[in-house]
């Protein structure tokens, strides 16, 4: 680990004292004060022995000191190690394959935020292993699958409340996955599924057609089409791109999309300038330097055991690492994965298994994604002022030996496994 | 088919006069004095007497003075309104409670498959159920309107009761637009952004809209979408909406509580208490003749085991139904010039052990023990 | 063709492993920047010495041979090679069709070039108890194997470690049809033999005819005296010395030496009623002390009559139970291991595969989850030699037990620690800078001499839908993402 501050005594209490906290008597108390071995507050600067106190749910004070608490108050929450709450950019907690428009390969106006369960089982498993902010993608069987919604994965009882962000992304993809299921029209009933493409190739040409068509719209409101809109808002940057693509081949069209979309004449006029992260990129280690090129970050999938993953891709374990190397910005992430080998914090700790230090990992699994959702004004780091979502763990973070044993979300304590756990 | 489909139909919307079939008698006046008479508002009648007249109930009381020549029939037990099932596909037939060639048609209307003849409806008769909202089966996003009708006359009750639209999983078809809920929603949008017939009067507040769902997602998502469009009506399909309670309380919808069964869960159950206890209208689904319906009463008294006040249960079989399906008018309570639909019982009706001595639709003996 | 590029592959992979394995005289020094001993403190810079595989001294300042090899590396953490006390992998298909074979033995059905014994290496592992799959009553017996060897016999650590037994119900049976086969097998057990004692007293020979049929050499000495039946079964045999041993049936023989407490029981109980079921068969036929229970599913809910019945445990791979609660819908988590630690039942962890969950990670979830760190650590060590019998010959870095050790980055149990070398009974069989697809994994680099690399043509082809394997992974991930 690089010259990190352990053991930094100066305060950088930003209030006077933990007593001038905010407090409440509701049931679902938003203040708390955190003590911890260990403070990782995920901007270079960390303490021990340090002091995180919450209120009114945000982060009111992050000290390297504890302040003079009465230590039996119920409001202190004690563990080894205290990380911002975790963030995942690359999630389907959804409705399966009702959750993804497939009567037409772009949807681009479809809100995957309209097919979503706020009640599923798998927001509470998210919970459990420390994740509190996500980015729900629509399932990856259409070319352009519709809008992505930011989320929090506990608090109120809708989609709506608790959402970080809307329409964070428009979601797409490369590769093999979106031809799926298609078919000609010869030889068998006639259905939707018959005209849509059945290669890479006719996926790449539907990516770049609907950019093509888009960028026509924005010029002459005639030709606009559902959705266009929405493309349109895509190629001016105002929002994001999110692609997945497993295999070099598929890594490579989406570079050389975002690439010929800035520089053909159909799309002057500030229709140039579209922003774009990769998702799923296993074969990312690859041909990093066409990701610096193209200034494009990218959100690992789970390590697979065996190196071997889909769309016939392989997955170095040493690709966060070379990554890092390379400058280029990434997350790290569950892929939607419910098995709990491909829990987020095991990734970073795979990731550190592949050579990546500490601080990067977590970085991979907070702030980064944070920033790729856009919503890193909000979450992902230990910062006055941010909402207070925690992690509170019973040893070092991302070790199989350590849990997750409480998980605050806004202030409140939504998972609290304190009683569970020895402390180390 | 078709042709003899709507010969056999016609005259059932058009007749002025209602045309009676199969079982039923003149309706004749005829008073019945009974031990116990549940009125339907709360008010119980100790040895009660309600008087027929017409297929209406002319008098009340326990000091009606009968007219000479009208029978008087005495009866050792208890006197209610006639059942009334939410939700259910009796007399329809199946394969043409739907059309899935296009998965919105608005104005489609259920009530014109209705085939009084069935032995599904008499089955439905003989243990009570007097009235059946007969529904669309709940595909694409809007598959019809629903119709409320009696099971002793083809004669429908309301021909145009809900505007269904449907927000579950299950509605969806794999190769038929739409295939995601997200698709369903702006499907569903499109119809109400431009709002003609069926959809305009819904968009107006004439007519409820029947939200179909499954899970309490569901329920948020329809709830969200009455909201974004300024509709009323009822929730059906979600058997743990009661979870949802507080969301359902603020919408002002009311609910249909899907068909109970012997084996209902617990949680299912509690789901009900929960939407008692927060005082959301609501009546009981059936959706026979799947299911038997008997099972309507069952379900009930199931939910007061659970904890549902039986005053509760009770209304949502008879009073709050009624209201439900937009015939408060009509049916659902005793009182004078409400429709003559009523049910001798041997006993306390929400005893499982009481069963079904006579029962009236229109003042007339459409079922019962031989006498 | 696939099938056959891979095995040559692993072949000469593993010989690149492990270059002195065959050659080697069991003679290593080992000297480390910490030794985990498993057997009292940790000492730093310490010396393992061992000699004709044994380990002869374990210290700070251990003299040793002049001419031992010596394994210097002061940056690495050495300890004990981890016990797995019960794995299906390995062999080459692990379960037999006859539901009643406790005359098989995984001897046969071992594959030492396969791919797991590779892996587990990786994984610290050098002690495997391999038994038989769970999709039998009585599955054969077991053998104690370590990963490294060209045949099942140079593997072997000890043959016939115990007889695989199967409580609980399997796919397309009842638990009432598997406890019923059960009970009946002990019974025709039993009738056998009083026939065989009738015969004999009849003088009938029918049984050392079929004995010599079977290639038994009936002059042995072993062979040729009877004895008295032992064990402490509910039911015994009298006159049982007059048939010469050698004349029971080799089909019967193992359930025998079962039943007199000769040989060990793994009895695997897929539910906490199974857990009853295996325990009276073992009560009733004399065997309780030499069973070990094999728990999956909700059978940690019988923990406490497993406590009372006092046999030890191998834990499920699953060590995280999950269930919904009934009436909230809400997922209840109990961390089983934790349970048995609490109760003081003596248990081993298992493998939940062969790679990134192997002992180590099970381990180290033990510790997240309340256990303390030394026994989490017997848990993979200790505790599944002393399951296996092998208490005084492997899981801890003792003067006299077997030189299995292995040396590591970093802690045993952390996530960032890779095993750097692997040395089994004093010989040197891992070397990670000369494993190629350890490299391959890590970096990406392709492995040498690893022939061409897959193309989408060796996909084995499924023979019932024509679809690659490939396609067929695919889309069953595609339908795991949508909820149930």
């Amino acid at each position: 680990m690089k010259s990190l501050i352990f053991g930094l005594t100066a305060a950088v209490s930003l209030s006077s004292g933990v007593a001038s906290m905010p407090r409440d008597d509701k049931p679902e108390s938003k203040s708390w004060i955190i003590w911890a071995d260990r403070v990782y507050t995920g901007t270079g600067m960390n303490f021990d022995a340090g002091m995180v106190g919450v209120g009114g749910g945000k982060i009111a004070i992050v000290a390297a000191s504890r302040g003079s608490d009465d230590e039996s108050s119920d409001r202190i929450l004690r563990c080894y190690a205290v990380t911002a709450g975790l963030v995942d950019a690359s999630v389907r907690i959804t409705n399966g394959a009702s959750s993804v428009e497939q009567s037409n390969e772009i949807q681009p106006n479809l809100r995957v935020a309209n097919t979503l369960d706020p009640f599923a089982i798998e927001w509470d498993r998210q919970l459990r292993n420390g994740v509190t902010s996500v980015l729900v993608n629509p399932p990856d069987l259409n070319v352009i699958g519709g809008l992505s919604v930011a989320l929090k994965t506990a608090g109120a009882d809708t989609i709506a409340e608790r959402t970080l962000k809307n329409d964070a992304v428009l979601r797409g993809s490369m590769g093999s996955e979106p031809s799926r299921g298609n078919h000609p029209a010869f030889g068998r009933p006639t259905d939707f599924f018959s005209r849509r493409p059945t290669t890479r190739m006719g996926v790449e040409w539907a990516w770049r057609k609907a950019f093509y068509d888009a960028a026509a719209a924005a010029n002459d409101s005639t030709r606009a089409f559902p959705g266009s809109e929405r493309l349109v808002q895509a190629l001016k940057g105002d929002l994001t791109i999110s692609i997945q693509a497993w295999a070099t081949q598929d890594i490579r069209t989406a570079v050389f999309l975002k690439e010929e979309i800035e520089s053909q004449a159909e799309f002057k006029n500030g229709l140039n300038k579209p922003r774009m992260f990769i998702d799923a990129a296993a074969e990312a280690w690859k041909e990093p330097q066409l990701l610096v090129r193209a200034k494009i970050p990218v959100v690992l999938p789970p390590f697979p055991a065996a190196g071997r993953t889909r769309d016939n891709s392989f997955m170095a374990w040493n690709v966060a690492e070379e990554l890092r190397k390379e400058g280029i910005p990434f997350a790290l992430s569950s892929h939607g994965s419910a098995a709990p080998e491909n829990a987020l914090a095991m990734q970073a700790g795979y990731a550190m298994q592949g050579g990546l230090p500490f601080e990067n990992a977590l970085a991979a699994v907070t702030s980064m994604p944070a920033r790729l959702m856009g919503v890193a004004d909000r979450v992902g780091t230990l910062e006055v002022g941010k909402d207070a979502d925690l992690v509170l763990w019973n040893g070092q973070p991302f070790e199989p030996s350590s849990r997750v044993i409480a998980v605050i979300v806004d202030g409140v304590l939504r998972y609290d496994a304190r009683d569970k756990a020895v402390a180390k | 088919m078709i042709t003899a489909l709507l010969a056999l139909t016609a005259p059932l919307v058009f007749a002025a006069p209602p045309t009676k079939s199969g079982p039923e008698s003149p309706a004749k006046s005829v008073a019945i004095r009974a031990d116990v008479v549940w009125l339907g508002d709360g008010r119980v009648l100790e040895k009660g007497v309600v008087l027929f007249s017409e297929g209406r109930i002319a008098e009340i009381g326990t000091n009606v003075s009968v007219p000479a020549g009208v029978e008087t029939i005495e009866h050792k037990g208890f006197l209610t309104a006639g059942l009334i099932a939410l939700h259910g596909y009796t007399g329809g037939q199946a394969g043409e409670m739907r059309d899935d060639a296009r998965p919105a048609m608005p104005n489609a209307k259920i009530g014109l498959v209705f085939d009084a003849s069935s032995p599904d409806v008499a089955d439905a008769r003989a243990v009570g159920i007097t009235s059946l909202l007969l529904t669309p089966n709940a595909e694409g996003v809007a598959p019809g309107l629903t119709a409320v009708v009696k099971t002793s006359s083809r004669r429908l009750l309301k021909d145009e009761a809900h505007l269904s639209l449907v927000f579950n999983a299950g509605g969806l078809v794999s190769n038929r637009e739409p295939t995601s809920l997200s698709g369903a929603v702006a499907m569903l949008d499109q119809l109400f952004a431009k709002p003609t017939g069926a959809v305009e009067r819904a968009h107006g507040g004439s007519l409820p809209c029947l939200f179909e769902v499954g899970e309490p997602a569901d329920v948020l998502r329809a709830i969200d979408f009455a909201k974004r469009h300024d509709l009323r009506g009822v929730i059906h399909g979600a058997v743990l909406a009661g979870e949802v309670a507080d969301q359902i309380k603020a919408s002002k919808l009311s609910v249909i509580v899907p068909a109970i069964g012997v084996g209902e869960r617990r949680r299912n159950l509690k789901s009900v208490v929960a939407l008692a206890k927060k005082e959301i209208p609501f009546g009981f689904g059936l959706d026979s003749p799947v299911n038997n319906p008997a099972d309507l009463r069952l379900g009930a008294v199931m939910c007061v085991r659970e904890g549902v006040d039986a005053k509760v249960a009770w209304n949502a079989l008879t009073s709050e139904a009624a209201r439900i399906a937009g015939v408060a008018d009509r049916v659902g309570t005793i009182d004078r010039g409400m429709d003559a639909d009523v049910v001798l019982w041997s006993g306390d009706p929400l005893d499982l052990g009481s069963r079904v001595i006579a029962v009236y639709v229109d003042g007339a003996r459409v079922d019962g023990d031989k006498r | 063709m696939w099938m056959r590029t891979t095995q040559l592959t692993a072949l000469l992979s593993l010989c690149a492993l492990a270059p002195d394995a065959f050659a080697g005289n069991g003679k290593i020094v080992i000297k480390c920047g910490r030794v985990v001993t498993g057997n009292g403190p940790d000492i730093e810079n310490g010396v393992v010495v061992i000699e004709e595989g044994r380990i002869v001294a374990v210290g700070k300042d251990e003299k040793a041979a002049w001419d031992a090899e010596v394994l210097d590396h002061p940056e690495l953490v050495a300890y004990p090679g981890f016990v797995e006390a019960h794995s299906s992998r390995g062999m080459d298909r692990p379960n037999e069709n006859i539901e009643v074979a406790p005359f098989l033995d995984v001897r046969d059905s071992i594959d030492p070039i396969n791919f797991y014994f590779e892996d587990v290496l990786r994984q610290g592992i050098t002690t495997i108890n391999v038994q038989q799959g769970p999709l039998c009553v009585i599955g054969g017996q077991g053998r104690v194997v370590k990963p490294v060897g060209l045949t099942v016999d140079e593997m072997t650590v000890r043959s016939s470690s115990g007889l695989k037994i199967v409580a609980g119900s399997r796919p397309g049976r009842s638990r009432a049809t598997q406890a019923q086969v059960l009970r009946k097998t002990f019974g025709e057990l039993r009738a056998y033999l009083e026939k065989l004692v009738q015969d004999k007293k009849d003088g009938k020979d029918y049984a050392r005819r079929e004995a010599l049929f079977q290639g038994r050499d009936m002059d042995k000495d072993e062979n040729k005296n009877g004895r008295a039946m032992e064990g402490v079964a509910s039911w015994k045999l009298e006159n049982f010395e007059i048939v010469p041993r050698g004349e029971v049936d080799e089909k019967q023989e193992p359930l025998l030496r079962l039943v007199e407490g000769k040989l060990m029981a793994f009895v695997y109980c897929d539910s906490a009623v199974a857990v009853n079921n295996a325990l009276e068969t073992a009560r009733s036929n004399g065997f309780l002390a030499n069973t070990v229970l094999v728990l999956d599913g909700d059978a940690w809910k019988a923990a406490d009559i497993i406590a009372e019945s006092g046999v030890s445990v191998v834990l499920g791979p699953n060590q995280l139970f999950v269930e919904r609660d009934p009436l909230t819908g809400k997922e209840i988590e109990t961390f089983v291991p934790k349970v048995f630690f609490d109760k003081k039942v003596r248990f081993a962890l298992q493998s939940l595969n062969s790679t990134a969950q192997s002992l180590w990670f099970q381990a180290a979830q033990c510790v997240g989850r309340g256990i303390d760190r030394k026994s989490a650590l017997d848990a993979v060590t200790r505790t599944p030699a002393e399951i296996l019998r092998l208490g005084k010959q492997v899981g801890s870095l003792e003067k006299g037990k077997d030189g299995n050790v292995v040396l590591a980055s970093g802690d045993p149990l952390s996530v960032t620690s890779t095993v750097q070398f692997v040395v089994i009974e004093g010989n040197l069989v891992y070397d990670r800078s000369k494993d190629s697809r350890a490299r391959q994994l890590l970096e990406g680099i392709e492995q040498a001499n690893a022939g061409p690399t897959k193309t989408d043509d060796d996909v084995p082809v499924d023979p019932h839908s024509g679809k690659k394997a490939e396609d067929t992974k695919k889309k069953s991930e595609t339908d795991g993402a949508k909820k149930d």
